[in-house]
C-alpha cells in the first residue's frame, strides 16, 4: 500500500490505513473504488488531530498550505460546501469523504485541479444561492447563533458576491459599516442581499421598490444612496 | 194593340249614375271659391253651410275630390299671398298687431273651411296621402308668411328687439309676444324652434356675455351674483309670460353659462369680495346664493367647495402652528371649536346642509388638527380645565353639548392612543387632588369615549373611578375600626390606587414626619389585614395635606399643601432655620421636585409662609429657608399651589411620546399575527393596509414600524418569506 501520505506531507502524523472503518469500505466496493477511499482516507488522517479523529484549524491550514491556496480563500469555502461541513474549522471523516469522493479527487493534485471545477460548478445559479446561504450558515459558530456581526458580515459579503457583484459589495459593505441601525446581521437579511444584487439594476436603482417586501435595512441602504447622488 | 213579347217584367235597380258632367263640377267649384273668398273677406255670414257642406259633399262623391283639393291650395295660397302683402306694408309697430289679427282671422277661417270641407277631409284626404285640411291650413300660413322672404326676417328682428327692449328696462306687450309665440308653436315645434329660438339663445347669449363682462369690471362678488339672479329670475318668467315652456332650461342654461360658469374662477377668488370673505364675514345671504347658482352649472360646487377647503385648511394650519396660540392650550382648543362652529353654521345656513361640504369640512379638520403632534395632549387639557371649574353652574344639557363638541374633535385625532395617555394622567391629577367639578360630566365623558372607542378605551378609566369609591368605603371602615385610637392625632384620608389602572408615575420616596407615620402604619395593618396578599406603597408625590400653622402675631390659618410641602413644613417645627441642603437630607425629596415646593412655599406673593435668604427667585443650594413670622393672608385658609394639570415640559413630552411608541410595537405585532393567523399567506402591501385599517380607531401606523415588526416576527419565527415569490409572508403554526 502507498504511503502517500507520509511521502507529500512534512506533518508527522502517522498514517493508519487499516482503521476499522476503512476496512469495512474497503471489502464492499470494487477495487479501483476502494482504492480511491483508502487514499482519500489517507489524506484525511494526514492532517487529521490523532485524539480528537478530526481536522482542526491547524491541520487545515497546513492543508491549505499543500493546496498552495491561502485558507481565507473562498475555494476552502467552496470545499468546505461540496463536503457540507457543519463545523467551521473543522472536517469530520464523512465530510471529508464525501467532498473528495464528488470532487474525484483522492490526491492532493487532483484536488488542485478540480478547484476551478469546483468555482464554475459554484456559479452555476442553483448552486450559487445554495452556496450563499450556506456561507452564512458556516459562519454561526456558537450554538443557536442566528445572527453574525457586521464585520464579519461584510468580510463574507466580499468573500462570496465579491467576485460576481464588486461594486454592490463595496457600496453595501461602506453602508453597513456606516450605518447604526443594526449591529448584526441575520439571515433573512443575508438571503436579501443575494437578492438584491441579482435583481436591482445598479447603480440606477430604478427598479427598487420600497414598498414591496425588501427588508428595512436594504430600504435604508438605497435611501442613503439616493441622498448621496443628489 | 200589337203583338207583345212575352218579357219577365224587371224593375231595374235605380242606378242613380248622376253623372256630373265636368261643367256641373267646375260650377260646384266655383261656389266654394266664392265661399272661400267671402271667409276671407269677412263675409261668412251670408253663406249657407249646409249647401256649401253639400256642393263639397258632391264632388268628392264624384271624384272631383282632386280638383276640390287642388282648388282650396290656390285659393287659399291665393289669399295668403293678399294676406302676406298687407302685413308686410304695414308700418313699424303695427308689424305684429297686423300679423297677430290676420293670424287670427286666418283660423277663423280655416275653422269654417275646415267645417264645409269635412267629408273631404274625412274621405278623400287620407286616401290619397294628402295633408289633412287644418294641417294643410297652417302649413300654407308658414309657407306664405312667415317664410316669406320679407316677413321672415322682419318677424325676427322684432321679436328679438322687444325683448331686448324688455331686458333693458323697457315694458312690452306681452300678450302680443304670447300670441305670436304660440302663432309659432302651433305652426310646429320645429318652427318655433328654427325661426325663433335658436336664434333668439345665440342672441341672448351675446346678450349676456356683454352683460356679464360688464359687470364682472365693476361690481363685487355679491353683488354681480345679486345681478345674476335676477337675469335668472326675469328670464324664467319671460318664459312662463310668453314664451314656450320648453324654452325655460334652454334659456336659463344660457344665462347660466355666460354670467356664471364663464366667470366662476373669477368670482370664486375677487379680491376682497369673493368666497374667501365671504366666509370669512359670515355673509350668509351672499354664500347661500353663490351655493343656488353655482349649483346650476358643471363644477360649480366642486369649484366652491374646493377654495373653501384650501382655505380653511390654510386657515387651520396656521391656527396649529401658530407659537402664541400654542402657548395655552384651553385657548388653542377653544379657537379650534369656535372655527368648527362658524363653518357647521355656514354649511347649514347657506350650503344647504350639503354632505359633501360636510365631507370636505371633515377631512380639513382632520388634516390640520393632525398637523400639530401636541393636538392629542391639549384637547384632553381642555377636557380637564371644563371638568375641574369651566362648567361649574352650567346646566346639564350645556354640558352635553359641550362635551360633544369635543368627540368631534377627538374623531378628527389620528392618533387617539396618544390622547389616551394624557387624559388617563389628568383624569388621576383630578380624582386624587378632588378637582373634579361634578361627576356626572365625567361619567358622561368616559361614556362617550367608549362609545367611541369601545370597551377597551374605557376600562381603565373606569377603574379609576371604582379605586375612588372603594377607598370611600375603606377609609368609613377603617375610622369604624379606629376610633378609639384617634385622639387628637392627624386625620388620615387615603386613597387606594390599582397600579395598571393608573399612570405610572415613579414613586418616590420620601420621609413623612413622625407626625404622621403612626397612623399610616396604622391603615397600613388595617388594609392588609383586610386584602393578604397585596403590597401598598406610599405615593408621596400625589398627596396633599391641610396643616393648621400659627404665625408670628398669633395669627391661625390652615394651609393646604402637597405631601412634599407638609414634610418640609413640619421640619420647621423643630427648627427655625434650615439650609436646602439640611431639608433635602431630611426629607429626601427628589432635587426637582424638592426646588419646586420650594419656590412655591417661598417665592409666590401672598403664599409665602417661609422666607429664602437670598431672595432670589431660583434656589439654590446655599440658600438659607426661615420660617416666616410675618406672613400674612386675608384668607384664613391658604392654599399653596397643587399643580394643575400643566402642558408637559420638553423631556416630559418626548418620554410620553416614546411611551406611546413602545406601546404600539405590540399592538402592531398582535395586528399583524391576528390578520397572517386568518389568511396564512399575504403580499406585504396588503399586510401594511390591512394592519393599518385595523388599528385606525387607535392611531395610525407607520409602514416602517410595520415593516420592522414583520422582520422582528420573522426573525422570531412566527412568520416566514414565502421561497418562491418574495412578495409574499406566510405565517408559521
Amino acid at each position: 500500500m502507498r504511503r502517500s501520505s507520509t511521502r507529500k506531507t512534512g506533518s508527522a502524523l502517522p498514517v493508519n490505513p487499516s482503521s476499522g472503518s476503512s476496512d469495512a469500505y474497503r471489502s464492499a466496493s470494487s477495487k479501483a473504488v476502494s482504492k480511491e477511499v483508502e487514499r482519500i482516507d489517507n489524506l484525511f488522517y494526514a492532517y487529521a488531530d490523532a485524539s480528537s479523529g478530526l481536522i482542526d484549524p491547524e491541520g487545515i491550514e497546513s492543508f491549505c498550505s499543500d493546496l498552495e491556496v491561502d485558507y481565507t480563500d473562498v475555494r476552502i469555502l467552496m470545499l468546505a460546501w461540496k463536503m457540507k461541513a457543519e463545523k467551521q474549522g473543522y472536517f469530520t471523516l464523512e465530510e471529508w469523504r464525501r467532498g473528495l469522493k464528488a470532487l474525484h479527487a483522492d490526491t492532493i493534485s487532483k484536488l488542485k485541479k478540480s478547484l476551478s471545477e469546483l468555482e464554475k460548478e459554484v456559479a452555476r445559479p442553483t448552486n450559487f444561492s445554495d452556496f450563499y446561504s450556506y456561507s452564512f450558515r458556516y459562519c454561526l459558530t456558537e450554538d443557536k447563533q442566528k445572527c453574525i456581526d457586521i464585520e464579519s458580515a461584510c468580510e463574507l459579503l466580499d468573500l462570496v458576491l465579491g467576485f460576481q457583484f464588486r461594486p454592490q459589495v463595496d457600496k453595501l459593505v461602506e453602508y453597513l459599516k456606516h450605518q447604526r441601525d443594526y449591529k448584526v446581521i441575520n439571515m433573512d437579511q443575508w438571503t436579501s442581499f443575494l437578492r438584491f444584487c441579482n435583481e436591482i439594476n445598479f447603480l440606477s436603482l430604478d427598479n427598487y421598490d420600497a414598498e414591496l417586501a425588501w427588508p428595512l435595512i436594504l430600504d435604508n441602504f438605497v435611501e442613503w444612496i439616493r441622498e448621496k447622488q443628489s | 194593340m200589337s203583338a207583345q213579347k212575352k218579357r219577365t217584367f224587371k224593375i231595374e235597380a235605380f242606378k242613380h249614375r248622376v253623372e256630373l258632367d265636368p261643367k256641373y263640377a267646375e260650377r260646384t267649384w266655383k261656389v266654394l271659391e266664392h265661399a272661400i273668398h267671402e271667409i276671407y273677406n269677412h263675409n261668412a255670414s251670408g253663406l249657407s253651410f249646409e249647401e256649401l257642406y253639400r256642393n263639397a259633399y258632391n264632388m268628392v262623391l264624384h271624384k272631383y275630390g282632386e280638383k276640390l283639393y287642388s282648388g282650396l291650395v290656390i285659393t287659399m295660397s291665393g289669399h295668403l299671398k293678399e294676406i302676406a302683402k298687407s302685413i308686410e306694408d304695414s308700418q313699424g309697430g303695427l308689424f305684429l298687431e297686423e300679423l297677430d289679427r290676420k293670424w287670427g282671422d286666418h283660423n277663423k277661417a280655416l275653422q269654417m273651411i275646415r267645417d264645409i270641407l269635412m267629408y273631404m277631409d274625412r274621405t278623400f284626404v287620407p286616401g290619397n296621402h294628402k295633408t289633412p285640411v287644418h294641417e294643410l291650413g297652417l302649413n300654407l300660413w308658414r309657407d306664405n308668411i312667415i317664410r316669406s322672404g320679407k316677413i321672415q326676417t322682419r318677424l325676427l328682428d322684432t321679436l328679438l328687439d322687444l325683448i331686448h327692449r324688455e331686458r333693458t328696462g323697457e315694458v312690452i306687450n306681452r300678450s302680443l309676444m304670447r300670441n305670436i309665440t304660440k302663432m309659432l308653436m302651433d305652426l310646429g315645434s320645429s318652427v318655433y324652434q328654427e325661426d325663433f329660438e335658436k336664434p333668439f339663445l345665440e342672441v341672448s347669449a351675446s346678450f349676456y356675455s356683454g352683460e356679464s363682462q360688464q359687470l364682472i369690471e365693476c361690481c363685487d362678488c355679491g353683488e354681480y351674483l345679486r345681478k345674476a339672479e335676477r337675469r335668472l329670475t326675469e328670464e324664467t318668467e319671460r318664459v312662463s309670460h310668453y314664451l314656450d315652456v320648453k324654452s325655460e332650461v334652454k334659456i336659463t342654461s344660457v344665462v347660466e353659462g355666460e354670467m356664471i360658469a364663464n366667470h366662476m374662477q373669477r368670482l370664486v377668488h375677487m379680491e376682497n369680495s369673493g368666497l374667501v370673505n365671504m366666509l370669512v364675514d359670515d355673509r350668509y345671504e351672499d354664500l347661500s346664493r353663490m351655493y343656488n347658482l353655482f349649483r346650476r352649472v358643471p363644477d360649480g360646487l366642486s369649484t366652491v367647495r374646493d377654495v373653501m377647503t384650501s382655505h380653511l385648511r390654510e386657515t387651520g394650519k396656521q391656527l396649529v402652528s401658530d407659537p402664541e396660540r400654542l402657548k395655552d392650550p384651553v385657548d388653542f382648543v377653544q379657537h379650534l371649536l369656535d372655527e368648527k362652529d362658524k363653518y357647521d353654521k355656514i354649511i347649514s345656513k347657506a350650503f344647504n346642509n350639503d354632505k359633501s361640504f360636510q365631507n370636505a369640512l371633515n377631512s380639513s379638520f382632520e388634516y390640520f388638527i393632525n398637523l400639530n403632534n401636541r393636538s392629542p395632549e391639549f384637547i384632553s387639557l381642555y377636557v380637564d380645565d371644563k371638568l375641574r371649574k369651566g362648567l361649574k353652574g352650567v346646566s346639564e344639557e350645556d354640558v352635553e353639548v359641550v362635551l360633544d363638541k369635543v368627540m368631534m374633535l377627538f374623531r378628527y385625532l389620528q392618533e387617539k392612543d396618544v390622547f389616551e395617555k394624557y387624559y388617563k394622567q389628568h383624569l388621576a391629577k383630578r380624582l386624587l387632588s378632588g378637582k373634579t367639578a361634578s361627576d356626572d360630566a365625567e361619567r358622561s365623558m368616559i361614556v362617550k369615549l367608549k362609545t367611541e372607542c369601545g370597551y377597551q378605551f374605557t376600562s381603565k378609566l373606569e377603574g379609576m373611578f371604582t379605586d375612588m369609591k372603594t377607598s370611600v368605603d375603606t377609609m368609613q371602615g377603617f375610622y369604624a375600626n379606629q376610633y378609639s385610637e384617634t385622639g387628637d392625632g392627624p386625620t388620615l384620608a387615603v386613597q387606594v390606587l390599582t397600579t395598571g389602572s393608573w399612570p405610572t408615575q415613579p414613586s418616590a420616596p420620601c420621609n413623612l414626619p413622625a407626625e404622621i407615620l403612626g397612623i399610616c402604619d396604622k391603615f397600613r395593618t388595617y388594609y392588609l389585614g383586610t386584602h393578604t396578599g397585596r403590597r401598598l406603597t406610599w405615593q408621596t408625590n400625589m398627596g396633599t395635606a391641610d396643616i393648621k400653622a400659627t404665625f408670628g402675631k398669633g395669627q391661625k390659618h390652615e394651609l393646604n399643601v402637597s405631601t412634599y410641602q407638609m414634610c418640609i413644613l413640619m421640619l420647621f417645627n423643630s427648627a427655625d432655620q434650615l439650609t436646602y441642603r439640611e431639608i433635602e437630607q431630611a426629607t429626601e425629596i427628589p432635587a426637582p421636585d424638592l426646588k419646586r415646593c420650594l419656590q412655591s412655599l417661598a417665592c409666590v406673593k401672598g403664599k409665602n409662609v417661609l422666607r429664602k435668604e437670598p431672595m432670589s427667585k431660583d434656589i439654590a443650594e446655599d440658600d438659607a429657608f426661615y420660617f416666616n413670622d410675618k406672613f400674612t393672608s386675608k384668607f384664613i385658609k391658604v392654599k399653596i399651589g397643587t399643580v394643575a394639570a400643566q402642558k408637559e415640559s420638553e423631556p416630559e413630552k418626548q418620554e410620553t411620546r416614546q411611551r406611546v411608541e413602545e406601546d404600539r410595537k405590540p399592538q402592531i405585532e398582535a395586528a399583524i399575527v391576528r390578520i397572517m393567523k386568518s389568511r396564512r399567506v399575504l403580499d406585504h402591501n396588503t399586510i401594511v393596509t390591512e394592519v393599518t385599517s385595523q388599528l385606525q380607531s387607535r392611531f395610525l401606523p407607520n409602514p416602517v414600524v410595520i415593516k420592522k415588526r414583520i422582520e422582528s416576527l420573522i426573525e422570531r419565527e412566527f412568520l416566514e418569506r414565502d421561497k418562491t415569490d418574495r412578495k409574499l409572508y406566510r405565517y408559521l403554526a
